[in-house]
């Protein structure tokens, strides 16, 4: 009976042997990158740069056809005008619109490598998003990475600068260097006064989340005049409630994220055990800025600016021109550091708004 | 590996004159053993000094109550375990020393069986008794088959050789177990209690069998048993065992004495001369 | 009376390679690139004539170079994996028995963890680097191996339930280290760690690597073959084994080593990829018996054949993406292996 059974079984599989072998009509279509028609004939010079993570990388000079396998990568190729050059990214880079447009060559952290070398670009540009097993692969595949890893707000620009100058267009890094250096100047001009408010950033609520001292979102905290009461050398910790409501921060801070429909229910958070006994929640002291703060590309700049606001309004009141000078002198007086803040104006309608005296005189 | 050919070939020729002649097969001399759970403990039990011999075509019974050592004793024969003094002697051979292989082209034991993992069918389960014979990765050979199926029909079960092992009955099941022993073709054949679990006719056909055999194929048969009547009706020589000794050895006549009986298992018997000239023994039951 | 001959094992064995064969080529075929049969026979032809400078297109080198060797990976691993989880089942007389049930892929992946937290500290060459973490599994895999050997022995022989206890506690142990590493390590490095635990083939291997992966699985699977007919009578009962010839130490003794060689190279390199080594035996068995001189041949080629489908399917049912493999054989696995439970209690 088992031979029987067997004998059937294998003349199963002989036919699906055959299936499979004449059966190329019933290939599904995958949307696939396609490969150019011709390849540059010249043979290519190199350069040997090291990139920020430490490597040396050896990259075909010049730079035509680029991969990125990072949103903020995607971001910061737009946003210094070389978005000609990008052969290809991931399926997670949405912003600007367009760039949903390019080819796509799967996740970050599972890219595949045949989209990738299908597109034959000279360089792929990488994060601490992405894992070293793809490098290596593309190493091996004869395909240079080059990798970025900021720190700091003012490492994101000079990376955005060295970016630039990799792809050859020094010119494109500099000036746009110089411009998120003024945006930044002027923020910190009109806040520097001010005593930093004392914030807690929330990457996610339950398990409750923060970021780690040396995170650039840190780092942007402070240029928007804020200090997260959270120090911890851990990137991503994760926090009990307890420790927080000791903390007791003046704001919460959340970035919007753009893959949920509605801002998240900051209501519902009065009616928790644990977070009703935060002030900042009892007196809705919330900050909702962009997910732009999530990502170290250029416009974390734009974040910085809208938590400036948020957090400290009496420095950036309507400019007059008598005003202007007013925030310049040292010795303004600072509004009460210790009353509540108005809510931003994205959830005004449903929190009952609890203004304060403005200490402004304006 | 020339030491064990020589054994082997030894023993070949030791076997072939052994199963024509009289003379003595097994030489159990002198052989005690102590099992304790612990190394620094006493032991928690001995067996003390043991001694007994048997022909070829000799059926030898080990009787004994429960937790006497029969199923050790049984095992130091088989050559499993190593006696602490004596030695156990097939044709000239002590058993321990033997190379697993090399024993189990001489000495089939027949256990109580533990459940099968994975059921085959009977005439595959017989074969298994065939894999002393050969090399590592070999073939079953068209002798090896005749010789399964020749066992399959002696002990009646021919008809059972298609069939799952875990499809047939208890007495079925033991006869395809006795086949695969007979397969390995031994001089030895030794059996730990194999009428536990069949009912009153399984186990005379089964010993019936065995006697059969053992004349037949000139096998010396030592049986573990504790069941007194089967054991007189069917031994010809019976070793009484009470707590590691044997207090007595020979043939059931002399052996089943009454007080000696009582004494061992511990209850009131009555021992009388059966219908076939054996002993056989009855209950008293208690008031 | 149908005896096993070396013609009916050549036989089942000379399908399945058959088989495998086919599912190699589409695999070849399907992927995030599109690729023509016709031009992928004639890449291949050219690969063989080494003729690599003419080879068809830009995707000629795309599944030569990327392809290829993830599909031979495949088939290494997949046999490996189902190879050792026939000889553990044997073993340990345990149906559930897998590869992984002695601690090995527990060992392994700290080990990798402990790499991948190393590495950053020293300054490696970058032939090194690339080696440092499968090297790391592998001697973490060697030193659970150990432990659990030396754990696991009563009177100074293999005991197979005290070896199975004593796996599943190493196991849970260094899982429970593992956890803990996880939790302090950085977020880029939990995430590669995350693909790893869950299988995943992507990983070039160096040639060096390759060779001792091709080496070890045909010295480990030859030494467990060496042993089929012994298996196949333990799984009688060890008693019985050893009255019927066996000697059950030694036998015990190999396939344990030769099993856990088999496990540890193939975790070193591709991660846990589940069910491989549990299922593919009892499937196996289903369709050609129990005996051991042949499941472990079928075994080795059905394992190859499922994990490559398992990767094939991984790598393109959401293309460009690609899902780890072992989540493709749980997916797979799981339900058939309940419907295989069901039948056997049926």
């Amino acid at each position: 009976m088992q031979q029987v059974l067997s004998t059937r079984i294998l003349r199963v599989l002989a036919c699906a042997v055959a299936s499979i072998l004449f059966s190329p009509a019933l290939v599904p279509a995958q949307t696939t990158p396609t490969a150019p028609a011709t390849i540059p004939a010249a043979p290519p010079t190199y350069r040997e740069i090291t990139d920020e993570t430490g490597r040396t990388v050896r990259i075909p000079q010049p730079v035509h056809r680029v991969v990125s396998l990072a949103p903020s990568l995607t971001e910061t190729i737009y946003a210094l005008g070389l978005q000609d050059r990008l052969v290809g990214d991931t399926d997670y880079c949405d912003f600007p619109p367009e760039a949903q447009q390019k080819p796509k060559v799967g996740g970050a952290i599972n890219p595949s490598l045949e989209a990738i070398a299908a597109l034959r670009p000279d360089l792929v540009l990488v994060t601490s998003l992405n894992r070293m097993e793809t490098v290596r692969a593309l190493e091996d595949l004869g395909i240079p990475s080059y990798g970025t890893d900021p720190h700091t707000v003012g490492e994101i620009i000079s990376s955005t600068e060295r970016l630039a100058e990799v792809l050859g267009a020094p010119e494109a890094g500099s000036t746009l260097a110089k411009d998120l250096e003024r945006r930044l100047a002027e923020t910190q001009q009109r806040i520097a006064p001010l005593p930093p408010r004392r914030v807690l950033f929330i990457v996610w609520r339950d398990p409750l989340i923060s970021i780690g001292k040396d995170t650039f979102i840190a780092d942007a905290l402070q240029r928007a005049g804020a200090i997260s009461v959270i120090d911890s050398s851990q990137s991503w910790p994760q926090l009990s409630l307890e420790e927080v409501v000791h903390q007791q921060p003046e704001f919460l801070v959340f970035a919007e994220s753009h893959s949920e429909a509605a801002p998240p229910d900051l209501d519902a958070l009065t009616s928790l055990p644990g977070w009703r006994l935060l002030d900042a929640v009892r007196n809705r002291r919330y900050a909702l800025i962009s997910d732009a703060v999530n990502r170290p590309a250029p416009r974390i700049v734009s974040a910085i600016e809208d938590l400036a606001k948020q957090l400290h309004p009496e420095a950036f009141v309507e400019k007059q021109p008598g005003d202007k000078e007013k925030t310049d002198q040292p010795n303004a007086a600072p509004p009460g550091s210790t009353s509540s803040a108005i809510p931003s104006t994205r959830f005004a309608a449903e929190a009952p708004a609890v203004i304060e005296e403005s200490a402004c005189a304006c | 590996m020339s030491s064990s050919t020589q054994t082997t070939a030894a023993l070949h020729n030791s076997a072939d004159a052994s199963r024509s002649g009289t003379e003595i097969r097994l030489s159990v001399e002198q052989v005690s053993y102590a099992y304790s759970a612990n190394p620094s403990q006493a032991p928690l039990f001995t067996l003390e000094a043991n001694s007994f011999q048997a022909r070829p075509g000799e059926i030898v019974a080990i009787l004994g109550p429960n937790a006497c050592g029969k199923s050790t004793l049984l095992k130091l024969v088989a050559g499993v375990l190593e006696p602490l003094s004596g030695r156990v002697l097939l044709n000239g051979f002590v058993t321990h020393s033997l190379t697993p292989r090399i024993r189990a082209q001489r000495i089939a034991m027949v256990q109580q069986e533990s459940p099968l993992l994975f059921p085959s069918r009977a005439w595959e389960f017989v074969l298994q008794g065939r894999h002393a014979y050969g090399r590592a990765l070999r073939f079953e050979t068209d002798d090896d088959v005749a010789i399964a199926k020749n066992a399959l029909a002696q002990v009646g079960a021919e008809h059972l050789s298609d069939r799952w092992m875990d499809q047939i009955s208890g007495g079925e099941k033991q006869r395809v177990i006795l086949a695969r022993a007979l397969a390995q073709q031994p001089l030895l054949l030794l059996l730990d209690e194999p009428t536990l679990h069949l009912d009153i006719g399984a186990q005379v056909d089964l010993l019936d069998a065995l006697r059969r055999l053992a004349a037949a194929n000139r096998y010396t048969v030592v049986v573990v048993t504790h069941e007194l009547n089967l054991a007189a009706e069917y031994a010809d020589q019976v070793v009484l065992l009470q707590r590691g000794k044997s207090l007595r050895v020979g043939p059931p006549a002399s052996v089943y004495q009454r007080e000696l009986l009582e004494q061992v298992f511990q209850t009131p018997l009555s021992v009388e001369l059966g219908s076939s000239g054996r002993p056989r023994v009855s209950v008293l039951p208690g008031t | 009376m149908r005896v096993l001959t070396l013609g009916r094992l050549l036989l089942r064995c000379g399908i399945l390679a058959v088989v495998l064969f086919a599912v190699m080529i589409a695999a070849l075929k399907f992927g995030a690139v599109r690729v023509s049969l016709y031009g992928l026979g004639l890449d291949l032809i050219h690969v063989l004539l080494r003729q690599t400078s003419a080879l068809s297109s830009d995707y000629g080198m795309i599944v030569i170079d990327i392809r290829l060797p993830r599909i031979l990976l495949a088939v290494v691993v997949g046999a490996s994996l189902s190879v050792a989880g026939t000889s553990f089942q044997a073993l340990l007389r345990n149906p559930l028995a897998d590869p992984y049930v002695l601690g090995v892929s527990s060992g392994a992946a700290l080990g990798a963890v402990l790499a991948l937290i190393a590495e950053p500290h020293l300054a490696l060459s970058p032939a090194l680097a690339t080696l440092f973490t499968p090297l790391g599994a592998f001697l973490g895999a060697g030193a659970a191996i150990t432990a659990v050997y030396f754990l696991g022995r009563r009177e100074g022989q293999i005991d197979s339930d005290m070896l199975l206890l004593v796996g599943i506690i190493t196991a849970s142990f260094l899982s429970a280290i593992i956890m803990f590493l996880m939790t302090t390590l950085a977020g880029r490095d939990l995430r590669g760690m995350v693909f790893w635990l869950m299988g995943d083939l992507s990983s070039s291997l160096q040639p060096g690597l390759r060779w001792v992966l091709g080496v070890g699985f045909v010295l480990a699977t030859a030494a467990i073959y060496t042993t089929a007919s012994d298996l196949n009578l333990l799984l009688s009962g060890e008693k019985e084994a050893m009255h019927l010839g066996v000697d059950v130490p030694r036998v015990r003794l190999v396939v344990y080593i030769a099993a856990s060689l088999l496990t540890g190279l193939a975790v070193s390199v591709s991660g846990a990829i589940g069910y491989v080594g549990l299922l593919v035996p009892h499937v196996m068995r289903f369709i050609f018996g129990s005996d051991h001189r042949v499941l472990i041949p079928t075994a080795a080629f059905g394992g190859a054949i499922a994990v490559v489908i398992a990767d094939t399917l991984a790598r393109t049912v959401v293309a460009p993406s690609e899902l780890p493999v072992g989540a493709m054989t749980a997916l797979f696995g799981a339900p058939l292996f309940l419907y295989l439970l069901r039948r056997r209690l049926a």
